[in-house]
């Protein structure tokens, strides 16, 4: 009995998980074969011209949010770590209401920006940059603007926390050494925070790669991304076989990714073993 | 090459909050100084400020010719050991040690020499390409020594480096600390809070207290001949006796406290005793005699506790609770009333700090 | 007066400068939605050219959104309520029992996060909607239980790695049943974490559009859900004044839970 007691209390949860996530996910998994034309569901997919343009697009999409998400998100947690405390937790805050806020309204935000009538096109012409309004909604500039909008905050907080770990007396350690502040920067912070770098960007590479919603709303048809074609076939064209393929290789790739960039994690980071 | 170390009026804020308040002091080339004093008195303050950690609101830091107070900490050349070590956890210990020097462009096949050597030195040679999360308490610590000493600083400094340890490894590292220091002939400061750590490894020691130095002499001169009440609790004089001059006649002061208390004080032993003063006296300084002599201090014995060298009483008397020790083949009972005499040894005179 | 910073402490101009920047891309969107909204426009500009509050009267008027916004509501404490009601159980299980349990364990509960959302959403109307009939709001209760499942799991687990055991046995030692032990000593101490994880799970089903969009069906939406199929049909600023509204909800959260726990429970 006693030894029942966890599974006991266990048992509920992951029910759940198995009823409403596990079964319908190796459902979907399993479907492409149940009907007998795997073969050629996964051949259309990774070799049909049109899908292996979206597949492109789609990591193209996510490996370019990643990096400027990274380069903006580190160099604003960076400043954010050493900022004076009351400042800091402003800047936290900063961060995190956005987080808070719906993907389907940021995204809005940005449709108001880019639009034919908006603000950047505004300034494009009072600036004399173009002399009529240009399309800047619906192409993958505005999908790449609208993920990096989405993960930026992510990355900040996430980064913060790494960098806020690094104990204090390490920067000094190294200045007392001789370590002018570039190389205490890349000698010892920049070392230090990789490994939380890294998985800083496998968050936002797996939620740019299978974000919705923003590629919905800024990209448009013109830029179908996985995501949204695995929409389109679900509920547009009922092309079931061909939205459980996708959602397959979905599954398939993120893991993929999550594995390889966490042996890197672990590469790069010695001290932990 | 060898410097001297000299803060002169120096004093510092965190915030508003000023923690050092018109330092100074001068430390000779070689020379080994501890910085002792309680928890939060300003030790690690006046280490960060000479490290260039942080800047002094007023006052100067110099070693030797050079000024030091707006240089750059990485440019002060300065060896730092750090209470928790500080060991770069993403570099190996080699690599650890040689951070430095690989700093000051030391070519590859010299630094890895000169690493060897030092790891040698400490003995960790067979450690060198472990990574900190992989050492135990002490062979950090002696990387941290390490590291510090291959870029053979003009100044040594250790922030409480043995706080860390277990008790007996504390002794030894400390003589270890000690001889490499020599060995390496550089100026040192020593922070610590633990007095017989100070007084064991240290030519001279500063006692500090609310960030400022209280008394800075040898070890010897510290626990003999204290200048305050502040440094005399410090080195052991439980016992604060304050007391005056009635009479001087053939070199022995008599000095009279609180009622019945009536003392001779012979000044061969005690050195000058001014008229009005405090007595400090170890419990060892104060000697239970019979309740008839003469002279002495009046005292009811409270609990009796065995110290192996002596039994401890806790004394009632006229002017207080007073600590003393009695003799080991008469052991006396609770309630008796006795004398108390003081031994010129083990006691100490302090300037009356304005006492009524 | 304070002492002057040591060069070590201080920040170069240009990344102070560049994080200026990084903050003013990150609010300054919301801000131009907060204009818009407040605009008497029919097209979606900003600035506004004039104030009206016209557009959230038209809001309010839209019987799609009050509809969708009551789905929302009931499915965000639903889902949340229901996550609750299996995480905690599940992650006390969890911390109490963790030498016993096999360590693999913790995998499952992770499952939700690792997978991405929209193959979730996508499997769901396929098992829950379509094999097993399940009507539209139950398999939008369960989808969104399950998508919060992970955060009230990790959040009152955190909160329980801090929580001295020995106090629930000493107290059943003393003769208290199990069960009131848990209410009565367990669950204070966890307190801070479980609204914690209550106002993260609520509001991530408030915000939840990949694993909503495929469970919503005819007549039956969320907010988010809604205003993505309003704003594909009308580009006016009627959305704008919703998001304001939801920004609104949002930060009186943010305050409430300022007020109890402190916003650092949002970067654990
Ligand atoms: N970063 C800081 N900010 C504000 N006050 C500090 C800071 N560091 C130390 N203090 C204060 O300065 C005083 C001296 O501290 P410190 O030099 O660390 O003492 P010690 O090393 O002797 O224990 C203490 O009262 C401490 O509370
Ligand atoms: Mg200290």
């Amino acid at each position: 009995m006693r030894r029942l007691t966890p599974w006991l209390l266990l048992a509920p949860g992951l029910l759940l998980v198995v009823v409403v996530l596990l079964a319908p996910v190796l459902n979907t998994g399993v479907m492409p074969f149940a009907s007998g034309r795997a073969a050629s569901l996964y051949q259309r997919f990774f070799f049909g011209s049109y899908n292996q343009g979206v597949i492109l697009r789609t990591l193209q999409v996510a490996s370019v949010t990643t990096l400027v998400s990274l380069a903006l998100g580190f160099t604003a947690a960076y400043v954010v770590s050493r900022a004076p405390a009351a400042l800091k937790s402003l800047l936290i805050v900063a961060a995190v209401f956005p987080l808070l806020t719906g993907t389907v309204v940021r995204s809005f935000a940005w449709m108001v920006i880019l639009g034919r009538n908006g603000m950047a096109n505004d300034a494009l012409l009072k600036l004399g940059l173009t002399s009529e309004p240009v399309q800047l909604l619906y192409t993958q500039f505005a999908v790449v603007v609208g993920l990096v909008y989405l993960f930026t905050p992510l990355m900040i907080l996430s980064l913060v926390g790494v960098l806020e770990n690094i104990d204090t007396d390490l920067p000094r350690a190294a200045a007392s050494l001789g370590a002018p502040p570039r190389a205490v920067f890349r000698q010892v912070v920049l070392p230090l925070a990789t490994p939380g770098l890294i998985v800083g960007s496998v968050l936002v590479f797996t939620g740019s790669f299978t974000a919705f919603a923003t590629p919905q709303l800024l990209g448009g048809e013109e830029q179908t991304v996985l995501a949204t074609l695995l929409y389109q076939k679900a509920m547009v064209t009922l092309d079931w076989n061909g939205a459980s393929t996708i959602a397959s290789a979905m599954v398939v790739m993120t893991v993929i990714v999550v594995l390889l960039m966490n042996r890197l994690a672990r590469r790069l980071n010695p001290a932990s073993v | 090459m060898t410097q001297s170390l000299a803060l002169d009026h120096v004093t510092a804020h965190y915030g508003t909050t000023r923690v050092l308040e018109d330092l100074s002091i001068r430390i000779a080339a070689g020379e080994l100084v501890s910085l002792l004093g309680a928890s939060g008195c300003g030790k690690t303050t006046t280490l960060r400020l000479v490290a260039g950690f942080m800047t002094p609101t007023e006052g100067t830091i110099r070693l030797g010719e050079r000024d030091l107070t707006r240089l750059p900490a990485h440019r002060r050349d300065i060896g730092l050991v750090f209470q928790n070590y500080a060991l770069f956890p993403h570099l190996s210990v080699a690599d650890n040690v040689g951070f430095g020097l690989r700093q000051r462009g030391v070519a590859p096949d010299e630094r890895g020499r000169r690493v060897a050597a030092m790891l040698e030195r400490v003995g960790l040679a067979a450690l060198a390409d472990r990574y900190p999360a992989a050492l135990s308490g002490g062979q950090k610590q002696r990387v941290a020594l390490a590291r510090a000493l291959v870029i053979e600083p003009q100044l040594l400094m250790f922030d409480e480096p043995l706080s860390n340890l277990d008790a007996k490894l504390r002794v030894d590292m400390r003589v270890e600390i000690r001889e490499l220091q020599r060995a390496n002939g550089a100026t040192a400061v020593y922070v610590t809070h633990d007095q017989e750590e100070a007084f064991s490894i240290s030519d001279r020691v500063a006692i500090m207290d609310a960030g400022r130095i209280v008394q800075l002499d040898t070890p010897e001169t510290l626990y003999q001949r204290p200048n305050s009440e502040f440094v005399a609790r410090f080195v052991g004089f439980e016992n604060m006796i304050p007391l005056a001059v009635t009479r001087r006649e053939a070199g022995v002061a008599i000095a009279e406290g609180a009622e019945g208390t009536r003392l001779a004080l012979p000044e061969a032993e005690f050195g000058r005793v001014p008229d009005r003063f405090v007595l400090g006296a170890r419990p060892a300084g104060l000697a239970v005699t019979d309740a008839d002599a003469p002279l002495g201090i009046p005292a009811t014995l409270g609990l009796r506790t065995y110290l192996g060298r002596a039994y401890q009483y806790q004394c009632r008397t006229p002017g207080g609770a007073l600590v003393a020790d009695g003799p080991l083949d008469r052991p006396l009972e609770t309630g008796q009333a006795a004398r108390l005499v003081p031994l010129a040894q083990q006691c100490c005179i302090l300037p009356d700090a304005g006492r009524r | 007066m304070a002492a002057p910073r040591s060069p070590l402490d201080r920040t170069h101009p240009g990344l102070i400068a560049a994080t200026a920047v990084v903050y003013l891309f990150l609010l300054g969107p919301l801000v131009i939605v907060f204009g818009a909204a407040f605009s008497n426009t029919t097209f979606l500009a900003f600035p506004p050219q004039g104030l009206s509050l016209r557009w959230f009267e038209n809001a309010f008027a839209n019987s799609a959104f009050r509809a969708s916004f009551v789905t929302s509501m009931q499915v965000a404490f639903g889902g949340t309520g229901l996550a609750l009601l299996l995480g905690v159980p599940a992650a006390y299980a969890m911390s109490r029992y963790r030498v016993q349990l096999p360590k693999a364990l913790s995998v499952m509960f992770v499952l939700p996060i690792l997978i991405p959302e929209i193959v979730a959403g996508f499997s769901m109307l396929r098992f829950l909607q379509v094999s097993l009939g399940l009507p539209v709001v139950a398999a939008l209760l369960l989808g969104h239980a399950l998508l919060v499942l992970p955060y009230t799991v990790r959040v009152i687990g955190a909160s329980l790695a801090a929580f001295d055991f020995s106090a629930e046995e000493a107290a059943i030692s003393l003769g208290s049943p199990p069960l009131k032990t848990f209410v009565t000593i367990v669950l204070p101490n966890i307190r801070s974490g479980v609204i914690a994880a209550f106002v993260l799970a609520f509001i991530t089903s408030l915000n939840d559009v990949s694993i909503s969009v495929f469970l919503t069906g005819p007549g039956v939406s969320t907010l988010p859900i809604q205003i993505l199929s309003y704003v594909e049909q009308f580009f006016d600023p009627t959305v704008a004044s919703v998001s304001v509204l939801l920004m609104v909800l949002t930060v009186a959260v943010m305050a409430a839970v300022e007020r109890t726990l402190g916003l650092t429970t949002f970067t654990k």
